[in-house]
């Protein structure tokens, strides 16, 4: 058995180091691209969302890789991607490529015997003892939360860096070198080193950057290829950027939403427009920009695929947030066809506008 | 007191319970016109851009009748069988109503689970208090609504020489305007029509069955199972599918048929507000004829090559 994964942000660096403790073959197909792009908008239904058609040019380029087995994660609706699994499995069988599906389906759809069942088909292939297994999990577990740390924190220092552009070479250099490292020990030691490395960057506290609120669509916010590495782009601008949903919170969330102690901050920020779960994460979208207003950001960017039916109704929603807490918010809506001028002129736009409220509008007050 | 009614989404298989519910009461119902090119524009103009058809005429229909209720019965329908969902835009109807229309009286905003007699009855006390204190009648009009919904029925089923089976969601298929008449279109071509509400329950959970996980969309079900049966049984010719652009359900739903049901003819139509009638009569008159020339010559096989699936 040989496993692939389907993209998303850095997932794959946490995955590598799972599957080298574990001892599992395994086959991370390259980066999203557009190749994987195009692969995936030929083969998919047209009015798919866009991570859909992402995963399935993930699939043939593992698959070409030698890869045998598909790992991916579920949900039981009402957001589409609960019925990716039953229609991607459909499309493989169509293009006569031979792969099994393993869905990490959520325990209220399938019940905790099943998924069980199914790592167990997983843990199986390996050869290690069980606290070694445990070991592994953990170890993983560990990264994507250092990884995710050093993210975070590196687009905050952005704004404050006294030589432009080091956090932006730190954290590719970080991803480049914890990719190429094949002993998880190591590359475990190697995250802990950064995350030092990046505390220990020049920062000038006296200046005052524009901060700005990543907010949206989970798949599109931590995919930098589906937002155009938007990211990169506010980095270069010397924006200071934060973004809630990241890949170890989403494990956090779905572990704790067993109890219902999930994200309890964000869920009662939203209260107030959004009280109930809609499917996706549209609840969080909303928490998130009410979050951005309490802690003063200067704006918020939304970014959701095409047709996400979640983030259609949180999209109705913002445009109250923002006149209500005077949080300006720009809403960008992606998919295969999005063109990159369009997109940065009005990423830059929004950019300047923040910077011209900051000098003309408040500092009349 | 005036309680308004928009004639949207789901009212064409609810609106019974809601309507005897508050008529009941002593309540003055409101409704809006049927849907038309007013409501339409008001609905385009107000509704988020990206929402579907359905969802931008319901956002019309809600504007038409806002000045004159007092309050606005907004069903938040979250499920409608136990364990499943409908779309995620119903589950923030309201949310995206307020939000996007401005100067609205009191709407309706808990939750509706229409399977459940318990969260209905709850839904009636919040909202019938604000009509009578007395409980007790209250309670006599939650129970003749549900009667008057138990008494409901919705589908058209019209079978002669030839037939179709008309798929898609309620509220696309029972709104004339939004989906330019085609029920009448079609019958005045002779072919028969049948929706997907008189399939064998039976008989269509066993081919819900075959997928891979459980459908939690109830659309999904009844849409998936029905198509297969009434093709299995040979009960129709072809499939047409009304679907609004951007239906997140429908994406998936069309796929899911035609990979089950492959050589299949089938017809799909997406309607949103840019839909010119032309080009829909022109299509629809191409697939009769193909249905036609197709009992008389091909003797039901596919006449050319392989289905080729595009997506």
């Amino acid at each position: 058995m040989k496993i692939t994964i389907p993209h998303m942000g850095n997932v794959y660096i946490a995955v590598k180091i799972l599957f080298d403790g574990l001892g599992i073959d395994y086959v991370i197909p390259p980066l999203n691209n557009k190749e994987a792009l195009s692969l995936g908008s030929k083969y998919s239904p047209d009015e798919m969302c866009l991570p859909f058609k992402l995963m399935i040019g993930n699939y043939i380029a593992g698959i070409k890789n030698g890869a045998d087995t598909i790992l991916l994660v579920g949900s039981c609706g009402p957001c589409r991607f609960g019925e990716y699994s039953e229609l991607q499995v459909k499309i493989l069988e169509h293009l006569k490529i031979n792969a099994d599906f393993i869905v990490l389906d959520a325990v209220k759809s399938i019940g905790l015997g099943e998924l069980f069942r199914r790592i167990k088909i997983i843990g199986s292939e390996s050869s290690k003892k069980f606290t070694e297994k445990l070991n592994a999990v953990i170890r993983a577990y560990n990264a994507m939360c250092i990884l995710d740390d050093i993210e975070s924190k590196a687009h905050y220092i952005a704004g404050y860096e006294k030589n432009r552009g080091e956090c932006k070479k730190l954290l590719n250099s970080c991803k480049e070198e914890v990719f190429a490292c094949d002993d998880p020990d190591k590359a475990l030691k190697l995250l802990k080193n950064y995350k030092k490395r990046l505390d220990s960057v020049p920062a000038d506290n006296s200046k005052n950057p524009l901060k700005v609120a990543i907010i949206g669509e989970i798949y599109t916010v931590i995919e930098p290829f589906t937002n155009l590495f938007i990211e990169d782009v506010l980095m270069d601008m010397a924006v200071s950027t934060k973004r809630n949903l990241t890949p170890s919170w989403w494990l956090k969330d779905m572990l704790l939403k067993i109890i219902k102690l999930n994200s309890r901050e964000l869920l009662k920020a939203s209260n107030e427009y959004l009280p109930l779960y809609i499917g996706g994460h549209a609840r969080e979208c909303v928490g998130e920009a009410v979050l951005a207003s309490k802690e003063r950001f200067d704006g918020a960017i939304q970014i959701f695929p095409v047709g996400c039916m979640p983030e259609i109704v949180s999209k109705a929603i913002l445009p109250t947030i923002s006149r209500d807490k005077k949080l300006p918010i720009l809403s960008l809506i992606v998919d295969e066809m999005t063109g990159e001028a369009g997109y940065m002129t009005r990423i830059e736009a929004f950019i300047d506008l923040l910077e011209r409220r900051r000098e003309y509008v408040f500092a009349g007050n | 007191m005036r309680v308004g009614v928009p004639k949207g989404l789901l009212y064409c298989k609810y609106h019974r319970f809601f309507e005897t519910f508050f008529c009941s009461l002593g309540a003055e119902i409101i409704n809006s016109e049927n849907t038309n090119k007013n409501i339409l524009n008001t609905g385009v103009g107000t509704c988020v851009d990206e929402a579907c058809l359905p969802v931008k005429i319901y956002h019309g229909h809600v504007a038409s009748i806002k000045d004159q209720c007092d309050l606005i019965v907004i069903p938040r329908i979250m499920q409608v069988c136990k364990g499943e969902y409908i779309c995620p835009k119903f589950c923030g109807l309201p949310e995206m109503v307020i939000h996007s229309i401005t100067d609205m009286p009191p709407v309706t905003t808990l939750p509706l689970y229409m399977h459940d007699n318990k969260t209905l009855y709850k839904w009636c006390l919040t909202y019938g208090s604000a009509i009578t204190r007395n409980r007790s009648k209250i309670t006599n009009a939650f129970e003749t609504a549900l009667k008057a919904q138990s008494k409901a029925k919705t589908g058209i089923m019209e079978l002669r020489k030839i037939n179709v089976m008309l798929a898609g969601h309620p509220y696309v298929i029972n709104d004339s305007y939004l989906n330019m008449d085609i029920v009448n279109k079609l019958k005045a071509k002779g072919i028969g029509i049948i929706t997907e509400e008189f399939a064998p329950a039976s008989v269509s959970e066993s081919q819900v069955m075959k997928l891979m996980k459980k459908p939690f969309w109830t659309f999904q079900r009844n849409l998936f199972g029905a198509s297969v049966t009434y093709c299995q049984q040979k009960k129709i010719h072809g499939i047409i599918y009304l679907s609004s652009f951007a239906c997140g359900i429908d994406s998936v739903v069309i796929d899911l048929i035609r990979f089950y049901l492959g050589y299949f003819p089938m017809l799909v139509i997406k309607l949103d507000e840019h839909t010119g009638e032309a080009g829909v009569d022109t299509r629809l008159e191409a697939f009769t004829d193909m249905l036609e020339r197709r009992m008389v010559n091909e003797n039901n096989h596919p006449s050319y090559g392989e289905c080729i699936y595009s997506g």
